[in-house]
């Protein structure tokens, strides 16, 4: 173990703070500018925090069910993204305030005349859905703490029972994210369009989460890595894994996309086609077709070879690329509901991104700057470090 | 230890073995105990610039290939190249048979669907993928089947198939020196080393694919096969159920009997009070006067109108009545002349009469509402019209028309 | 892969320190000696089944599908129910051999070369129900795009058509995977064995292997292209026989959540046939330190994982049937928990979801007994699932005065009963003429099987090994 812990070149830090700076600036412009506007690009960007946030945990979760060794030595990254979950809790009370314009089932006179609606209301009415918001959040933020907790621990002591119950926080965690995933989709983003139902939803967010979180992960950790700051031995191998599970799981978000999109589209069935037809009119059916190509088509061909997956310049490449392309799909999910002629992306949505990476990148540059950047005492880590191939 | 190796070259062939062995030799081969001198060993024989020679283990070695300086496999190429092709072929079968060959509307959909076509267009793909593979690795890169390498049925290669690994340097390498393979070995820890020698037959005997027994019996089979296959589906089997094209069938013809109904009667009657669809009875059936008198004709002179009377005209009513109506149809000679449809009577005709003679027909001629729909029968009257104003065209029409 | 307790060290995946020649003996042994009386009465049994089954096909070509419980409403019931049945038994043999690969389980090596015989041997199985149900099964050739003299061709819009190519070529495709596999096993055999017959035979088949690491060095990336391309075909091959039900419009059928639930599905269906057949023939063959208890654990946490999702599937569409405020979706699910067919659709939660709880618990997990139980109430809660699907979405279709009830006849619980029969009678000769495990993968994963020193090529002297 060759690890000495350095800190992050002061450039980083410089990007988060202007991007924050910057983006918070944006936003407060365009709260005052288009208030129902921005509180759609709010959620947009929410969603985006949401999938980096919980999807992290959620990795750190997944090393630890499988007993995966190889990822080991990159888990404090996950650990790090996942230390926006925290921060989920606060920034949600802007979107609690936004309700009225970015759901039109909270609307008194809906509710009066829509029978559909009224058929829901046990479950869509504003008191249960922020008592499950607030749940959800709250399964996380406990997770969180007692996965960090446990490895920041670990670092001190080496106790391989501390692993042991982290993996036994997983399996249970493993549960209840699937759930909180899939009732977080279908409450913030499903129900924009409240008449729409698809089973597959949560599952779909699900997937493009996966995608964001592991791209943002490999970013991190092929930038760390290839600028010294983690353990000097990781080499192609561990770069391997990271490249084919980047691709699995964006082939995985792409055959739930398509099964979804192919049921409704052949079952033709209007009551399901509306939502699809919102995504098709106007400029949204080009913005449709650029989410295949740049979301699927684009990033499979890129990491489909072999060679390429050991290229560290491609990794850091494609990993910005599908984390973008996660925000271009959430886009795709929540924005027609606002623009419903045709896409716009103006300052204002650019602010709102801009905050996002913004956040994340000053939340992981706090979190380095006290913590190891490699889990040093994790009984697997020698394992994860001696990994080889076959 | 040179000496003393070569004292342990065993006589491995059994004496049956042996003679179908010739006496030129394949290559040396030596044993070893562990993966890693093994491993240390092809570094060295690669190092030591020989070409033809290979490393033989019971189980894939990592790193045996960046041991023996090969280049990565190239079999991934073979397997792009033939699922791509997989993937236009699908599409383009489907785009041709389903939109060129054969269109067909189904389910309200364009001839071809993208989303409808993925999966087949997925499955092709990975079967040609899949196929190129193994043919790809087992023709184009192992060379296989080789069933008369020199190697088979030796103790070597019985001890690399189980629990050591072994080293083989061919005779005709470049390189190839007796004393300095044999250094070579012993210095790498080699525990034995063996001769190989090739077999008689591989001298000699060529490729059996182009033996004229072997190709005739195969091409004799194939004739065989499709012969007895044919005679036995169109002749042997032809008039056995199921066999038969479902020339058998438990139906009921119309109008024969049946056991299976009370009133013994194939053909099935309409439900009381109930009318077929399309089949509303005519109202004024017997009854001209008021026909003529209340029908009005609900079809418009169009031009589409007019073509589809002339269609439907020149089917049903040329025969007797011509084809411009002058009452000298194609059955003129078989069957009553019917009158012209230019008489002065004919002309002031109202719309429902002519509608009235073609639903209950009149004198000889029967009733056509089974074969014309009433729609058509108000376009057939719109195109008598026409026909009786062409008979009266002047000069001044022509002009009109221009 | 199996960590120690302290989660430094791999659990090693072959017990009781044998070599690699007790490998070679152990595993190629059950091919060379006579069949015990088990295996006897065993192949007898199923060659009843098979007996049975085989009259149940005859009646039902000779006289046509007339001869199965099939009515109005209820048009699709037994035949599909076994053919998706089969097909998801099938799926975990792929899951195993190429998926785990792909994530470099190395545990899969003991058991990789049976699941997969048992997708052959599967999907075998599956592959009989569409042809006969078809009607006129000698004119199955029509369901292929093959020029004929009617002019027409296949309609491509039909899911139908989509699992004609799914199933062929899933299975030409597991065929390939397995028969790549065995070559150089069928080499080891062929330098092993003492008959002459059998030694011409292994000698054809393993088409002259060599164990060359040139050919090896094809041999493994052929084996991950093949790994590669066999993971999304195992998704797409069960998301196609979903979409037979789910492009329709017939509420319970058409959801969205169809595709990912059918393959958590037929994995977890899959699992369970594995888990109940090693269990016996480890057992029966003297397999254990091969096929370790490890072996039975981990299978079981995969049950469970596999058997919550499908539990995921059944709560979301239950809720999204209520949350759609459509009533006749309302009423399908009402009607599948509380119907005339309630009985099957609790079948289903209890052997799907409840009782695979039980492998929270270490001690089940590892106890061969309860494990037995458990999968075996799989293997009957995953054919009841595609009973539920199939039948209760049919049966009170949208004109209450067709409403009807299915009552399977004599023909259709032969063919069930012979589809068991065919598919043991296959799997029974191939344990008694094939290595059930693979013998060079379960040599490579052994302790000190790999080298520790990865050099470059170097003439002799200089060293530079790391």
């Amino acid at each position: 173990m060759d690890y000495n812990k350095k800190p992050l070149p002061p450039v980083v830090g410089k990007i988060g703070f202007g991007l924050l700076g910057v983006g918070l600036l944006l936003m407060i412009l365009a709260f005052v500018v288009d208030t129902k506007r921005a509180y759609f690009d709010y959620l947009w960007m929410y969603m985006f925090l949401v999938s980096i946030g919980a999807g992290s945990l959620a990795l750190v979760a997944l090393e630890y069910l499988v007993g995966a060794t190889w990822s080991t030595p990159f888990r404090r990254i996950s650990e790090f993204l996942a230390s926006l979950i925290p921060l989920l809790v606060i920034l949600v009370i802007p979107l609690i305030f936004g309700m009225h314009d970015l759901f039109h089932w909270t609307h008194e006179s809906t509710l009066a005349s829509d029978p559909l609606l009224q058929a829901k209301e046990p479950y869509l009415n504003v008191q249960f859905f922020l008592i499950r918001t607030a749940i959800i959040l709250f399964i996380w933020v406990l997770f969180y703490f007692l996965f960090t907790r446990n490895s920041m621990k670990q670092d001190i002591s080496g106790d391989p029972l501390l692993t042991k119950q982290s993996i036994k926080f997983s399996a249970v965690f493993a549960i209840l994210f699937i759930f909180t995933i899939t009732f977080i989709a279908i409450d913030w983003m499903m129900t924009l369009e409240y008449h729409w139902f698809s089973t597959m939803f949560g599952v779909y967010y699900f997937a493009g989460t996966i995608v964001a979180a592991f791209a943002a992960a490999t970013f991190c950790s092929v930038m760390l890595n290839e600028n010294g700051y983690l353990v000097s031995k990781i080499k192609n191998n561990n770069y391997y894994s990271f490249a084919t599970l980047l691709f699995g799981f964006n082939v995985f978000w792409a055959y739930i996309g398509f099964s979804q999109y192919m049921l409704i589209w052949y079952a033709d069935i209007p009551e399901e086609t509306f939502w699809v037809m919102m995504r098709m009119k106007g400029s949204w059916s080009y913005f449709s077709i650029g989410l295949i190509f740049l979301h699927f088509v684009i990033p499979f061909l890129a990491l489909l070879p072999r060679s390429s997956k050991v290229k560290p310049k491609l990794l850091v490449v494609m990993s910005v690329w599908l984390l973008l392309a996660h925000a271009y799909d959430l886009y795709w999910i929540i924005m027609p509901s606002y623009f419903t002629e045709g896409f716009v992306f103006g300052w204002s949505e650019l602010g709102f991104l801009m905050f996002a990476f913004g956040l994340i990148i000053t939340v992981f540059k706090i979190r380095a700057a006290k913590t190891n950047l490699v889990p040093v005492r994790d009984p697997k880590l020698e394992a994860g470090l001696n990994f080889h191939l076959n | 230890m040179i000496k003393n190796l070569i004292n342990k070259i065993k006589e491995f062939d059994t004496a049956e073995d042996k003679e179908r062995r010739s006496s030129k030799l394949y290559g040396k081969a030596a044993l070893y105990n562990t993966p890693n001198q093994i491993t240390e060993a092809a570094a060295v024989v690669a190092g030591s610039g020989y070409k033809k020679f290979d490393v033989y283990t019971p189980y894939p070695l990592h790193g045996m290939d960046t041991a023996m300086g090969m280049g990565a496999p190239k079999i991934g190429y073979v397997s792009f190249i033939l699922g791509i092709t997989g993937t236009s072929l699908a599409l383009l079968m489907m785009i041709w048979m389903s939109t060129i060959d054969y269109p067909n509307i189904i389910g309200g959909k364009p001839f071809f669907g993208l989303p409808a076509g993925i999966p087949i267009t997925f499955e092709s793909t990975v079967l040609l993928c899949g196929i190129a593979t193994v043919l790809g690795l087992l023709v184009l890169f192992s060379k296989m089947p080789k069933l008369n390498s020199p190697l088979n049925d030796t103790d070597f290669m019985k001890h690399v198939t189980s629990d050591k690994y072994g080293l083989v340097i061919e005779a005709d390498d470049e390189k190839y020196i007796e004393s300095d393979v044999l250094k070579l070995f012993a210095d790498t820890k080699a525990y034995e080393v063996q001769d190989i020698y090739f077999r008689e037959s591989n001298l000699t005997t060529k490729t059996p694919l182009f033996d004229k027994k072997f190709t005739g019996a195969i091409i004799g089979t194939a004739i065989l096969t499709a012969v007895v296959s044919y005679f036995t589906l169109n002749y042997v089997l032809y008039d056995v159920v199921p066999f038969d094209w479902m020339r058998q069938q438990g139906r009921i013809d119309s109008q024969s009997k049946s056991d299976f109904f009370p009133n013994k009667s194939g053909m099935r009657e309409p439900v009381t009070g109930t009318v077929a669809r399309g089949f509303m009875p005519y109202e004024y059936a017997g009854m001209p006067d008021s026909a003529v008198k209340l029908l009005a004709n609900p079809v418009p002179v169009t031009k589409k109108s007019l073509e589809r009377g002339q269609d439907r005209y020149n089917i049903y009513c040329s025969p007797c009545h011509g084809y411009f109506g002058d009452g000298d149809g194609r059955m003129r000679d078989q069957f009553p002349k019917p009158p012209s449809l230019h008489t002065e009577k004919a002309k002031n005709w109202k719309d429902g009469n002519f509608f009235h003679v073609m639903t209950n027909g009149q004198n000889v001629m029967p009733s056509y509402a089974e074969q014309v729909s009433k729609d058509d029968r108000w376009a057939i009257v719109n195109y008598i019209r026409a026909l009786q104003r062409a008979k009266d065209a002047g000069e001044t029409d022509l002009e009109k028309a221009k | 892969m199996s960590l120690d307790a302290t989660y430094t060290k791999e659990i090693p995946l072959v017990e009781g320190g044998v070599s690699f020649k007790d490998i070679d003996q152990v595993i190629i042994e059950p091919t060379n000696t006579k069949p015990t009386k088990g295996w006897w009465i065993a192949f007898l049994m199923s060659l009843t089944a098979l007996t049975i089954g085989g009259v149940s096909l005859g009646l039902t070509i000779y006289y046509g599908i007339g001869m199965w419980g099939n009515n109005q409403p209820v048009g699709w019931a037994f035949g599909i129910i076994n053919f998706v049945f089969w097909i998801g038994i099938g799926h975990a043999g792929t899951l195993i051999s190429a998926i785990l690969y792909l994530f470099r389980q190395k545990w899969r090596t003991g058991i990789a070369r049976f699941a997969e015989a048992m997708t052959i041997f599967a999907v075998m199985t599956a592959g009989i129900f569409p042809i006969v149900h078809t009607g006129r099964p000698w004119l199955a050739g029509y369901l292929l795009p093959l020029p004929n003299m009617n002019g027409v061709w296949v309609n491509f819009y039909s899911p139908l058509l989509w699992d004609v190519f799914a199933v062929s070529t899933y299975f030409t495709i597991s065929f390939l995977f397995w028969g790549i596999g065995l070559i150089p096993d069928l080499a080891t055999m062929r330098d092993r064995t003492t008959s002459k017959i059998k030694k011409t035979i292994y000698s054809v088949l393993s088409l002259g292997w060599t164990n060359s690491n040139r050919n090896w060095s094809n041999y493994e990336r052929a084996y991950l292209i093949l790994a590669g391309i066999s993971t999304p075909l195992v998704l797409s091959v069960h998301s196609i026989v979903s979409f037979d039900f789910a492009v329709s419009v017939i509420p319970g059928w058409h959801t969205t959540i169809f595709p990912p639930y059918f393959v958590a599905g037929a994995i977890f269906s899959g699992f369970g046939m594995v888990s109940t057949i090693l269990i016996i023939v480890r057992k029966i063959f003297n397999l254990q330190h091969i096929i370790t208890i490890n072996h039975l654990e981990t299978m079981n946490k995969i049950l469970l994982a596999t058997g919550m999702m499908v539990g995921y599937a059944y709560g979301m569409e239950f809720f999204i049937a209520w949350y759609s405020g459509n009533t006749f979706e309302q009423f399908v699910f009402i009607n599948r928990a509380f119907g005339p067919y309630a009985w099957s659709y609790w079948i289903m939660v209890s052997c799907n979801v409840i009782f695979p709880q039980l492998f929270w618990f270490k001690k089940i997990r590892r106890s061969i007994p309860i494990t037995m139980v458990l999968v075996l109430l799989v293997n009957v809660g995953m054919w009841f699932e595609r009973f539920v699907i199939i039948v209760t979405s049919l049966h009170r279709d949208f004109l209450p005065s067709s409403w009807a009830m299915f009552t399977p006849t004599l023909t259709d619980l032969g063919l069930l009963l012979g589809s068991f029969g065919f598919f043991f009678t296959f799997l029974l000769l191939f344990l008694k003429t094939l290595p059930l495990v693979s013998i060079s993968e379960v040599k490579a994963v052994m302790e000190g099987a790999q080298p520790t020193v990865h050099p470059h090529p170097h003439s002799n002297g200089k060293h530079n090994s790391h």
